[in-house]
């Protein structure tokens, strides 16, 4: 059978089975209530203190919303795809049918992807409220959709990927969970503690302005040197660019106001992440008798400027994770199979 | 036979781990024919099956379906084969008629034809009352026939049903016998494997039985048959049929009775007229002079009670 003629009879079968069930609509349900409500108070909150232009914030929270709550549905729309229809007794047989192992999987991870897509569909009408507020820019609205799309693709291939590595359906979902955590979480984890275990020795020069007594002139004093520790969060930035956060808020053109702030909350985060990469300065000099050494520091949108994305980076790790899965995937549902799992049911 | 037409297996032989679940396993399956798979459980037909149906690989030996090499070449095989399983699963929100239609796509089938199929299938399992309600509401005779139907979707020629009339009601047992003998005239090959040996009897032109992983040889299956086995008579005066068996030379110690009639060991068929033509002579009013037991009943039960002696028929 022709490939995606295969495919497309798996997805309608996947789809089919979605769209019967009533739990996928409840999901919908509660999911649009609560993107609602984030979309009022945000939307009352930024109003309120942003003045005009505030859709760039609004729609930047609610793309970030969904991103966190598509990551939590996602592995429970796919971790079960392929152990579960095992379980059922229906995987067997499909696999003596003309489809391939290629084309039951990655049938089974289109669909997983479209369901969870759909969660995006139902975000569409505050999406558009956040563009109505102003200050939006097009290229946020693209490039924001289309990485939160792959992003979601991403887990649902690694969601399907272990359902087909792992034999019991409760295990996978969970270990799918723990995968989208590693992402998530494990990344600001591993990039915090790293950051504190390795620390650099700071020499600070401070010379103090030494006043006379009764008067308003001063002399500079001698120059003393104090010596503390400075975490290097710098030496373990790249590990930041491995969380789909950073990698979504790192990949949209950035927004600047015209002081330099940030006008989303993609380019905060964005920000943030890059002013990590400038090492810490060791060996500082502060003068506070000499105030013409006074610099104002750069601002956001200079260290924004000066440092480099990372987002590629992270979304190639991500790219490489999903494929690996789906073709771990597809290796392990190839009939006649040579190995089973001990304890595992063919039919 | 030739290698090109029905089923041919040969030294096949395949373990999980420490269990050795098919060890060696030779038989044969015509064309036009039904093939009995006759085995205790936990004897490995299931095993034997999911290698047909091109699931397992086998360790070892050769299997050809219709020619074609079920390792080598799975895609062609699937074509042909029609897999029944015995584990009774269905895509339960999907309704009878959906289930049938989707199968048919994923034979390549394109839509029109897939539901058309589909139609055809639901009147020939008899599910016409029920194509349009979800597959749970199924009783278990009811999914054993939409999973017959399900191996029928491509119209194959080579049909694998495990365990098919498991679950069914009398009426249900009868029409599907009809069934298949008419899928095997039609000039398929059909191997069925059951332990309801009744039914099999009635079904299967020939047997295959499976012993511990391993086929019985033909020798030790022939010898099995024409072991002595009782025969049950019946007779208007019941009291007068044991007089006259012995009168007509059979040990009085070998006659027994249970609650429908005598039975006394019968060796085969001649020796069968033998007696009966005693017991008329004797002027016994005979109303009813039949094997107590089936003919595959009979060979599997002696078979079970005695195990292949060391060298004895199984041969590498």
């Amino acid at each position: 059978m022709k490939l995606w003629a295969g495919i497309g009879v798996i997805v309608g079968l996947e789809l089919r089975q979605r769209v019967r069930g009533v739990a996928w609509y409840v999901l919908l349900g509660v999911f649009v209530v609560l993107i609602g409500i984030v979309t009022v108070l945000v939307g009352l909150a930024t109003t309120s203190f942003g003045g005009e232009d505030s859709g760039g914030w609004l729609y930047s929270l609610i793309i970030y919303f969904v991103l966190m709550l598509g990551t939590l549905i996602a592995p429970a729309l796919s971790g079960n795809a392929i152990n579960g229809e095992r379980e059922a007794g229906t995987l067997a047989t499909i696999q003596v049918t003309l489809v391939s192992a290629t084309q039951i999987v990655l049938g089974k991870f289109l669909a997983a992807w479209i369901a969870t897509l759909a969660f995006l569909v139902a975000s569409s009408p505050f999406l558009v409220v956040a563009a109505a507020l102003g200050g939006l820019s097009v290229g946020t609205v693209l490039v924001s959709l289309l990485v939160l799309a792959v992003e979601l693709g991403v887990i649902a291939a690694i969601g399907v990927g272990l359902s087909a590595i792992l034999g019991r359906p409760l295990f996978s979902i969970v270990v799918s969970y723990l995968a989208v955590a590693a992402l998530s979480l494990g990344t600001l984890i591993a990039f915090g503690l790293g950051g504190v275990a390795i620390q650099s020795e700071v020499k600070a020069t401070t010379v103090q302005a030494v006043y006379e007594d009764g008067s308003d002139s001063y002399t500079c004093g001698p120059p003393t040197v104090s010596t503390y520790s400075a975490p290097r969060f710098d030496l373990f930035w790249p590990i930041l660019s491995a969380n789909p956060y950073v990698v979504l808020a790192d990949a949209t053109p950035p927004q600047f106001s015209e002081y330099g702030s940030p006008t989303d909350l993609f380019t905060g985060v964005a920000s943030l992440v890059r002013a990590v990469q400038v090492p810490p300065d060791l060996s500082p000099e502060f003068d506070y008798c000499n105030s013409a050494t006074f610099e104002p520091g750069p601002s956001q949108e200079e260290t924004y400027a000066k440092t480099v994305p990372s987002w590629f980076v992270g979304l190639l790790l991500h790219l490489v994770l999903a494929a690996g899965a789906l073709s771990w995937a597809i290796a392990r549902t190839k009939t006649p199979a040579r190995k089973l799992a001990v304890g595992r049911r063919v039919a | 036979m030739s290698d090109t037409a029905g089923i041919v297996v040969s030294g096949v032989r395949r373990s999980f781990g420490d269990v050795h679940a098919v060890k060696n396993v030779t038989f044969e399956a015509r064309p036009g024919a039904v093939t009995a798979l006759v085995g205790p459980n936990g004897s490995g037909k299931t095993t034997l099956l999911l290698m047909l149906a091109t699931l397992i690989e086998p360790d070892a030996g050769r299997i050809r379906i219709a020619g074609h090499d079920p390792v080598t070449d799975p895609v062609s095989v699937r074509a042909l084969i029609g897999w029944m399983p015995d584990v009774l699963g269905s895509w339960a929100s999907l309704t009878v008629r959906t289930t049938l239609q989707i199968t048919a796509r994923l034979y390549g089938m394109g839509a029109t034809r897939a539901a058309a199929r589909a139609d055809e299938l639901v009147r020939l399992i008899g599910l016409d009352d029920l194509a349009d309600r979800p597959t749970r509401v199924l009783s278990r005779g009811q999914k054993q026939r939409l999973s017959l139907a399900r191996a029928l979707v491509h119209d194959p020629s080579v049909l694998l049903l495990d365990e098919p009339a498991s679950g069914l009601d009398p009426t249900a047992r009868v029409e599907l016998r009809v069934l298949v003998r008419r899928l095997a005239q039609e000039g398929r090959t059909v191997l069925v494997s059951s332990h309801v040996l009744a039914e099999l009897d009635e079904l299967a032109d020939a047997a295959v039985y499976i012993e511990g992983g391993a086929s019985v040889s033909a020798e030790r299956v022939a010898s099995a048959a024409t072991r002595a086995r009782p025969w049950r008579i019946r007779a208007l005066d019941p009291g007068s049929i044991a007089p006259a068996l012995v009168a007509s030379g059979v040990a009085a110690e070998s006659i027994t009775a249970d609650a429908t009639g005598i039975l006394v060991p019968v060796t085969g068929e001649e020796h069968a007229a033998v007696v009966l033509a005693g017991l008329l002579q004797s002027g016994v009013a005979v109303t009813s002079f039949a094997p107590a037991t089936g003919d595959l009943e009979h060979t599997f039960l002696d078979l079970q009670a005695r195990p292949a002696e060391p060298g004895d028929g199984i041969r590498l």
